[in-house]
């Protein structure tokens, strides 16, 4: 076993509280699937046969009870149940299931789609034998209109700086814009080392990373870090570059460590390929005729994309686009065979129709995602929604650029247009929704109906 | 169209106000101009002092060939048909060379214009004046009379073209660097430049010298053009050639600050968004291009002349087209000119050019050195690294390494040059003399300099040739010079290192792939520490001289705290080791014992209101005590005044019996500690406290048993 596949999926979807108010994160369903899917799938394609699962106790629940999250995955799930209220952070996560790691450990967040070669990131980390090797993508605009918002959103988020060496390869910088009050500061020694910079800012970064097992020992010992992303890795970006101070050397130690206490194979290859290492005329760079690495032991890489799909489904506007993309991800039949679907009805091809739903006759269905068990009566014209699971909608309704939420119900002839529904609402018949109104007032509030 | 002048022609305006400045030519005319050139044949800086007072820079031997001459090859071979040479230090030396040169013949494709003032102090100037005399119609080269190059810029200044048609006069500079690693020889330290730029359209974002900065500023404003891809880049030797627009000139009237280029560049950058003119680069792989702008570059670039990186521009090519110039390239970069002898045993290690009518005596070794014309080298001479320049006389059994010795100049017998010596023109050295490390000797006194330092640029041969006349009187100097010797020692150049001194400095800063430019990473959190400390030593010192209540103390620690950004315990734990070693600060590390605490006891009385603000929980007295058992064990002659610290601070109540009791029990981590605890003094302290807290509570047994 080299790596350990860890799954963190007890995110609570802070940034797109409105679908995650009834259904945890992890289970949305994207395409018909849950969210966690996709990253497992990920996994699974790759060839790993068990996948340490760290999840709160009501997704654990729901994923052994609810027949609509199946999760038709054939690896061993080792579910790990974290306090939802102790706002743990990735770092404290991957702490606390320090015990189950005995290797290098790849971590992935639940809310990841992507059609990344995988193993372009652990060539990367085991090429270089690197400490944290990580997966970036190009970002992606969303053109979709993102229900309850007027016009386009403004990007007034704060950018991070990404910076790579003249491979592309090497991470040798990483900020945030908030954190750049006196612009970007490099010290002249990496200048030295990695003459040549590029600076990006158009990068999500996938929340993947192979880390070191040494890391994980690591974080047991400092517990001021919470986080993965916010913390860890900027720190050990940071440390590439810096000698003779603690923490390296703690990770150093936990290296010796290692060759000290373990006798296995692994670490005695990590001894020999320390001494290739000093023993070759190869190096990682040119210029000069230093060491390789410079005589650095942390090492940071990263692969960015430049095409293919990669989103993390963290906001509302990027589960829409996951949906619209997903069905592009796996070649199962676009219509369930479960599904009754009346021969006189209109179904786009990049509609997605699910397991034991009715489709009466007249009906329209384009660029839709209907979820399992949704009964659509006759003329409804649904365009450009996420019908979830569940969903009843009455006759005549037209439904535009909407999300429904599970066991919504839709009177008959209501035109909702932009709108987010939440579970089990009930619009009135001929209730005329449209963006106008505010979409919280009909998610959460049951008293307050929207009508004409 | 193009009026062809009789070059030599001084300064006076070539063209009438015909045309007006900068004006958008049609695309059909654009390709008619004759690509110009503005080549600027004065450094305004006496870095190649005391050489440059009797030859202006430029035309200073390298490889044989005098530099002008090599910037007007590579401007002639890049394809420039009108040069403006400007000339202001020793503007007739410039002259006579270039009239009798190849330029000036009628044949030449490259029309050189000499233009002269002694009115021109940098940079600035020479272009003001281009603009005042309306001089270049279109994009133009600028380079200096030093630079070395074989780049061919026709694609730059395509690229440059092509961004003006399409940007509308946006970019007026685009400069051409060379790329090359740092620590490249050719690198020199001082013209280190660090270049921020935008990856996709190749413009200048950010641009600074970096020579002795250890941290690299950029500011967030270079970051938002809308380009998500930057590029920082460290590797690129600067050419010192750049093409202009004709812009260039006007802003150097508009802003009449600008001296140098760096000036131009940094005011266009800043200026970036009110002006909206841009500056971009253009990144050569294979070419070479070099700027003589000191010794040691000197030195670099004549060896990579001769080790053939200039090509075609090598020293058998002969492209200055002088009779008896040419020589014959053999294996190992051996050149030789006409009617060189060599003595019997005489080795020519590798990259040596040997100029015409010079005699090597036998016995001799020479590696990686220039030799000029009509020289005398006598028997068992070692020459490395050495340039000599043309008439030099060296006797037998003489021994130079990486220096310059200048026309005229006379080495006696056994005489040794060391590293970076300057032999100015017509010096006589020795016999019998070794010569220091970067000793520098020319027949100019130095003090003489410092009289005529106001008419420093208005150089006349009389003036120099008056000067001399006063130098005379001052003797020569045997000790510095040898017995026969004739010259005046300078500065040792490599000694100062003061800014006002760097401008003279010869040699320049030494390349040092300095690799302890690691150790200050990461520095500043243990500096901040470090800085917290100093500063509460200081507050406590304040403290005492001045009677200042320990609230007030506490209150400005409190601040110190927040300032630094220091947790709670460390403020205590440096609190301790201040406190404790402040008898040490004071009195020198020599104290005894006794004396040690008989100072530090009052003290700790004295600020024990400032402990017992900080330590209060149970963990503080533990963290403090560890504070304690830390400097002890750093101070190990001191161990036995621990006790009536740690004695004085429990009676004074800083301290906790049952904090010093668990501490002495428990805390015993490594075997320095151990041995500590097991000190005769402590261990009778603790059986003591023992007891006390035995006799208070019944229920502590054993615990602390040994």
């Amino acid at each position: 076993m080299e790596l350990q596949a860890v799954l963190m999926a007890a995110g609570g979807g802070s940034r797109m509280m409105d679908l995650t108010y009834n259904t945890p994160k992890p289970l949305l369903p994207v395409g018909n699937k849950p969210l966690i899917w996709y990253p497992l799938n990920l996994l699974e394609r790759v060839g790993f046969e068990e996948v340490i699962v760290i999840t709160t106790k009501e997704v654990q629940k729901m994923i052994s009870t609810d027949p609509k999250v199946k999760l038709d995955v054939k690896m061993k799930l080792d579910l790990v149940c974290i306090q939802e209220d102790a706002d743990m952070g990735t770092a404290d996560a991957l702490r606390h299931i320090q015990q189950k790691v005995k290797t290098d450990v790849l971590v992935v967040s639940c809310d990841l789609i992507t059609d990344a070669a995988l193993h372009e990131v652990v060539d990367l980390f085991r090429a270089h034998n690197a400490t944290l090797s990580m997966l970036m993508s190009k970002a992606h605009e969303f053109t979709e209109t993102v229900p309850g918002q007027k016009g386009k959103k403004k990007t007034g988020e704060q950018r991070d700086f990404v910076g790579v060496d003249g491979t592309g390869k090497r991470l040798l910088f990483m900020a945030n814009e908030a954190d750049l009050d006196e612009g970007v500061v490099i010290r002249k020694s990496i200048m030295r080392k990695h003459p040549r910079m590029h600076i990006k800012t158009g990068l999500v970064d996938a929340h993947l990373y192979c880390l070191k097992k040494s890391v994980v020992d690591f974080l047991a010992d400092n517990k001021s870090i919470s986080s993965i992303r916010g913390e860890l890795v900027p720190y050990l970006v940071r440390k590439q570059f810096s000698k003779s101070t603690n923490s390296p050397k703690v990770i150093d130690e936990t290296h010796q460590n290692l060759k000290k206490n373990d006798s296995n194979i692994s670490s005695r290859d990590e001894e020999l390929l320390h001494l290739t290492q000093e023993r070759s005329c190869w190096n990682d760079h040119r210029g000069d005729m230093s060491d390789a690495y410079h005589g650095g032991r942390l090492r940071c890489y990263v692969h960015i994309m430049d095409e293919g799909i990669c989103y993390r489904v963290n906001t509302l506007a990027a589960y829409i686009e996951a949906n619209r993309l997903a069905p592009k991800l796996f070649d199962e039949p676009a219509v369930h065979p479960s599904a009754v679907v009346s021969e006189r009805c209109l179904i786009g091809a990049d509609s997605i129709i699910g397991a034991s739903c009715q489709i009466s006759d007249k009906t329209s269905i384009k660029r839709s995602t209907i979820g399992v068990s949704t009964t659509v009566r006759e003329k409804v014209k649904v365009t450009n929604s996420i019908i979830m699971h569940g969903v009843t909608i009455e006759e005549g309704c037209n439904i535009q650029g909407s999300v429904i939420c599970s066991n919504a119900v839709i009177g008959r002839g209501a035109d909702i247009k932009y709108c987010l529904v939440g579970s089990a609402q009930r619009i009135e018949p001929d209730a005329e929704v449209n963006i106008t109104y505010h979409y919280k007032s009909i998610t959460y509030n049951n008293c307050h109906k929207v009508s004409k | 169209m193009l009026q062809i002048y009789t070059s030599g022609a001084t300064s006076g305006s070539f063209r009438g106000g015909k045309q007006k400045k900068g004006n958008v030519t049609s695309e059909q005319e654009e390709e008619e101009q004759p690509l110009q050139a503005v080549l600027v044949a004065d450094s305004f800086n006496r870095r190649f002092f005391p050489i440059s007072k009797d030859q202006p820079r430029a035309l200073l031997p390298l490889g044989n060939v005098a530099m002008i001459d090599y910037t007007l090859e590579f401007l002639t071979s890049t394809g420039v048909q009108e040069t403006f040479v400007f000339c202001c230090w020793m503007s007739n030396k410039i002259k006579d060379h270039l009239l009798k040169s190849k330029w000036c013949r009628p044949t030449s494709p490259n029309v050189v214009h000499i233009i002269t003032s002694d009115l021109y102090r940098s940079l600035g100037d020479v272009l003001r004046d281009v603009d005042a005399k309306n001089l270049v119609r279109n994009d133009f080269i600028l380079v200096y009379g030093d630079v070395v190059s074989n780049i061919d810029v026709s694609q730059a200044l395509q690229e440059h073209r092509h961004r003006r048609k399409v940007d509308k006069n946006i970019s007026v500079m685009t400069m051409v660097f060379k790329e090359s690693s740092p620590g490249h020889k050719t690198r020199c330290e001082e013209d280190d430049v660090i270049v921020a730029m935008d990856s996709k359209s190749k413009r200048v974002l950010h641009y600074q010298k970096t020579q002795g900065l250890k941290k690299l500023q950029f500011p967030m404003n270079i970051f938002q053009h809308g380009s998500d891809e930057f590029e920082i880049r460290h590797d690129l030797l600067d050419c010192h050639i750049s093409i202009c627009s004709p812009q260039v000139a006007e802003l150097f009237t508009d802003n009449f600050d600008y001296q140098t280029r760096n000036d131009f560049v940094r005011g266009i950058l800043v200026n970036e968004e009110i002006l909206g003119n841009q500056i971009h680069l253009y990144v050569t792989q294979d070419g070479y291009g070099a700027r003589v702008s000191n010794l040691q570059m000197y030195d670099s670039v004549s060896l990579d002349m001769v080790r053939r990186w200039v090509y075609p521009l090598t020293p058998e090519a002969n492209f200055t087209d002088q009779q008896g110039q040419g020589c014959t390239h053999s294996r190992h970069n051996v050149y030789r000119g006409a009617e060189v002898s060599l003595g019997h045993g005489s080795q020519m290690e590798e990259n040596v050019l040997i100029g015409r009518d010079t005699s090597i005596g036998a016995n001799c070794h020479i590696s990686n050195s220039v030799i000029g014309n009509n020289c005398t080298i006598g028997d068992n001479v070692v020459l490395d690294r050495a340039h000599m320049w043309n008439n030099v006389h060296v006797s037998s059994n003489v021994e130079i390494h990486q220096s310059v010795v200048c026309d005229g100049a006379v080495v006696k017998e056994a005489v040794r040059l060391n590293k970076q010596c300057v032999l100015a023109y017509n010096v006589v050295i020795g016999p019998n003399l070794s010569l220091p490390e970067g000793t520098v000797v020319s027949m100019h006194h130095p003090e003489e300099e410092e009289e005529d330092d106001d008419d420093e640029f208005l150089s006349d041969d009389q003036e120099v040739g008056h000067s001399k006349d006063k130098t005379r009187q001052k003797a020569f100097n045997p000790a510095e010079v040898g017995p026969e010797g004739k010259g005046y020692i300078w500065k040792a150049s490599m000694n100062d290192t003061e800014d006002e001194e760097l401008a003279q400095c010869l040699w320049g800063l030494v390349l040092n792939p300095d690799p302890e430019s690691d150790s200050e990473s990461e520095a500043s959190e243990e500096s901040q520490d470090r800085t917290f400390q100093l500063e509460v030593l200081g507050t406590l010192q304040r403290g005492l001289e001045e009677n200042i209540v320990c609230d007030n103390l506490v209150l400005e620690i409190n601040s110190l705290k927040y300032a630094y950004n220091i947790t709670l315990k460390e403020v205590m734990q440096i609190l301790t080791r201040v406190v404790l070693e402040y008898p040490f600060q004071q009195q020198g590390t020599q104290l005894t014992t006794l004396q040690y605490t008989g100072s530090l006891l009052p003290l700790l009385k004295t600020w024990s209101p400032v402990f017992k603000n900080y330590i209060k929980r149970a963990q503080d007295h533990l963290d403090c005590l560890s504070a304690v058992e830390e400097l002890f064990l750093e101070q190990d002659t001191h161990q036995t005044a621990m006790v009536k610290v740690l004695m004085k601070m429990y009676q004074l109540e800083i301290l906790e019996e049952e904090a010093i009791l668990k501490w002495f029990s428990t805390g015993a981590t490594n075997d320095k500690s151990r041995q500590l605890r097991k000190n005769q003094g402590v261990m009778r302290r603790m059986s003591l406290w023992r007891k006390e807290s035995e006799e208070d509570e019944s229920s502590e047994e054993g615990e602390c048993g040994r």
